[in-house]
């Protein structure tokens, strides 16, 4: 009977002690392994640029937490006075400030003193000796290149909610477990996007203009490969994003754009059948007058014109002339084929609706005075992204693509629509590419590069339905290679002035132009273009044709 | 008798079972003192990784495109690269030589070579994937990997040949050698000289540049073919 009792209690012991390994082996260890999954996965999916360098990732921070009830709630809160203290931080810290340091400091309110810290300033905090200073580990969005690309990217406000650009974009899937373990791939590459701002940069400031923009668009799948607006603002400091700073003015600002209009006029009328013999010489001489309305060149540039001199010197009264033989509907259509009659296609929260002119009431057809004037880029007004688009149709082949963040693999690219024939592209290319050899972008032809382009500067609207004569928005469209055209790059200049760096002009030609003839270079090698003196697009045939001399 | 024969029999059955749990509870424990090693160990792993995350991040941070732009205008002045600096293919290589001219530099001379020596020689022969013996006539050696060594060194110096200039600015020992083997000499004894002297003359093989410095083993072989051909290469620059 005992050896029973005894063998019960052993036997009860050892199923206790059995069921609680049961029970630690197989219940406690789901969770456990779960953490450590959990644990690397990212609370918000990281964005990389094309070549995979991440530009914002979920980062645990070390921040500067100051807690005055570290030694209890009486007593003095730090060893040390908190001049001292401050003083102290403000030689590891030398931009913060040091009255808002102090004052927190000698506050009775735990608060942050510093948001970001670096683990060697962390351990040279740690080195002051005050307890009082604690460094909480916090998960925050990090954007490790800083104000590159911030409109692109956006922001995360303090709740953790994206603000802007893809952060609000792509929110749902960043914060998705399933899928924010992998890397989202932007369309961007980092280092066109670093080149095109800093060009952008210096641009603004050499002409103190109000602002600038810039996009480079691979035109075979639409990608945008760099996309700029300045000023722009650091997503690292999302409380310093103000609105003016956070407008894009690629996607969302419309503007009249003047003269890069002109090819997409000709080309339109190519396409149509209207212009067949480029040495066809239009009158030139004096201004053309349309029911009251007067259209004028810049200075004059001879009795007559053909549509190569024309583009070249950039001349309104003759490109007004072509609209009008090629007729509203025919351009109305192509300019409808281009997407400018909608907003511009990216996945971006913020996007202009153009200012489309208005037809007559019941046909819906422009008037003849709308035609000309939307020929050479007036009475219109578009965003720079749909300039980019459109200019890439122009020179890929014909075909019209939407624009895209997203790394779009070369084989997959979209269908589009087809806008040109092939061969009206070709010839456009031929064209763009005289006016950067003889006309008024010469100085965007960045050696080797092949550069074709042209130049725009639209008087700002202002006052009583007319125009600012002294506010200008200069743009520069070009493409390269010629022969083969891969990329479209598109500089704009909101109100630039006349400066000494621009030889005291305003115009497109000696402040937009030059921006696109630096990036070319920076940028061109690796994206696969190589420069190369021995090819150039053939323009043989065409040169004949075009007299020296130079205009706007 | 029947009692305690019983009772013996159940305290054995109790004792085994109390060896079995025991057993099971001394299992238990390293089963479980493994699974919190490996606890650790992944935890370890997590902390590893996002510790490389941040020091990788603060990289990214450090070298950005912006500081990258502002210390190139300071310090580096590296410019983008023009077409003269690059090359499309052989045909624009050839491009660049200057024609035939008296005062033109002397043109690159490709000597000719018996083309047979690299065909019989450094490739080693089909292998059957079944037995690992050599297919076709010739028996597998053991010394073959040596042999075939000594004629992939061959090879390489009949290709540098082919494709070098006739004028031999090859030093005739790896300059690494001659001032390792200078400065070892006078500090240490004879007995160390080899031992000094080895790898250096391993990484000359490896360079393929200097035949003649190899073992003596395989200089034996290469030793009247690197001789002969050096013979023909003074006869080029002589019929020059």
């Amino acid at each position: 009977m005992r050896v029973l009792l005894v063998a019960s209690l052993f036997l009860l012991a050892g199923v206790a002690a059995f069921v609680r390994i049961l029970q630690l082996g197989f219940f406690e260890d789901a969770p456990e392994r779960r953490s450590l999954a959990e644990a690397l996965l990212p609370p918000r999916g990281e964005i990389t640029d094309r070549n995979g360098v991440p530009l914002a990732r979920a980062f645990p921070a070390y921040a500067l937490w100051y807690n005055p009830k570290a030694f209890g709630a009486s007593g003095q809160p730090l060893v040390k006075s908190p001049e001292e203290v401050a003083s102290a931080l403000m030689q590891i810290f030398p931009d913060a400030d040091y009255n808002d340091l102090l004052r927190r400091l000698k506050s009775d309110k735990p608060s942050y003193l510093i948001r970001r810290v670096m683990p060697e300033e962390a351990n040279r905090i740690f080195a002051l000796g005050e307890p009082a200073l604690e460094f909480p580990r916090e998960n925050q969005r990090y954007y490790p290149q800083g104000s590159l690309g911030a409109h692109v990217l956006g922001y995360v406000d303090g709740e953790g909610k994206g603000h802007v650009g893809m952060e609000q974009v792509l929110e749902k899937q960043l914060l998705d477990p399933a899928q924010r373990g992998q890397p989202v791939a932007l369309s961007i590459d980092m280092r066109a996007q670093g080149a095109l701002e800093d060009e952008l940069g210096r641009g603004m400031l050499e002409t103190e203009a109000k602002g600038a923009a810039g996009i480079v668009l691979d035109v075979d799948t639409g990608e945008i490969v760099a996309l700029a607006s300045l000023p722009s603002f650091n997503p690292n400091r999302s409380d310093m994003a103000y609105n003016d700073l956070v407008f894009n003015k690629v996607t969302n600002q419309v503007y009249e754009l003047g003269s890069t209009f002109k090819p997409l006029s000709v080309a339109a009328a190519i396409d149509a059948g209207v212009i067949t013999d480029l040495s066809v010489r239009y009158p030139a001489n004096r201004p053309l007058e349309i029911g009251g309305f007067r259209i004028r060149d810049s200075h004059p540039f001879g009795a007559s014109l053909n549509v190569p001199e024309a583009l070249i010197h950039s001349s309104n009264i003759v490109t007004a002339q072509v609209a009008d033989k090629l007729g509203g509907p025919g351009l109305k259509k192509t300019m409808a084929a281009l997407g400018m009659n909608e907003r511009p296609y990216i996945e971006l929260p913020a996007r202009g609706f153009p200012l489309w002119p208005r037809g007559h009431e019941k046909t819906g057809e422009w008037a003849r005075i709308t035609t000309m004037t939307v020929s050479y880029g007036h009475g219109i007004a578009v965003t720079p992204l749909h300039l980019a688009a459109a200019y890439a149709a122009m020179v890929n082949g014909g075909v019209w693509r939407p624009a895209t963040l997203f790394k779009v693999d070369p084989a997959k690219a979209p269908e589009g629509r087809r806008v040109f024939k092939a061969s009206t592209s070709a010839r456009m290319r031929q064209l763009l590419r005289m006016i950067v050899v003889d006309g008024t972008g010469k100085t965007a032809n960045a050696p080797g590069f092949r550069v074709g382009g042209k130049t725009g500067s639209a008087e700002k609207p202002g006052g009583k339905g007319g125009y600012n004569r002294t506010s200008l928005v200069a743009t520069f469209a070009a493409a390269f290679p010629m022969d083969k055209p891969r990329y479209v790059v598109i500089a704009m200049l909101d109100e630039p002035k006349g400066t000494a760096a621009t030889s005291y002009q305003r115009t497109a030609a000696w402040n937009a132009a030059p921006i696109v003839g630096r990036v070319v270079p920076r940028i061109g090698p690796f994206l696969g273009v190589v420069p190369d003196d021995t090819r150039d697009i053939d323009i043989s045939d065409l040169s004949p044709l075009v007299g020296n001399g130079d205009g706007e | 008798m029947i009692a305690p024969a019983n009772r013996l029999r159940s305290v054995g059955w109790l004792v085994l079972l109390g060896l079995c749990f025991a057993v099971v509870l001394v299992l238990a424990f390293r089963v479980n003192a493994l699974r919190s090693q490996i606890h650790h160990a992944e935890a370890r792993i997590v902390a590893l990784k996002q510790e490389k995350l941040y020091l990788e991040t603060e990289f990214e941070t450090r070298s950005n495109q912006q500081q990258l732009k502002v210390w190139n205008d300071v310090e580096f002045g590296y410019a983008a690269p023009v077409a003269g600096q690059y090359l499309e293919g052989e045909r624009q290589l050839a491009a660049l030589s200057v024609p035939a001219m008296p005062d033109a530099p002397a043109p690159i001379r490709v000597a000719s070579v018996d083309d047979s020596v690299i065909a019989s020689a450094g490739f080693p022969a089909m292998v059957s994937p079944l037995s690992g013996k050599q297919l076709g006539d010739k028996p597998a050696v053991p010394a073959e990997a040596k042999v075939t060594k000594v004629d992939h060194d061959e090879a390489v110096e009949t290709l540098n040949e082919r494709l070098g200039k006739v004028v031999d600015s090859r030093p005739r020992k790896p300059v690494r050698k001659e001032t390792a083997s200078e400065k070892e000499e006078p500090n240490h004894p004879p007995a160390k000289k080899p031992a000094v002297a080895k790898p250096t003359t391993k990484k000359a093989e490896k360079g393929g540049k200097a035949v003649a410095v190899a073992d003596k083993s395989k200089a034996k072989v290469a030793k009247p073919v690197t001789a002969s051909r050096a013979i023909k290469g003074k006869e080029a620059k002589a019929a020059t």
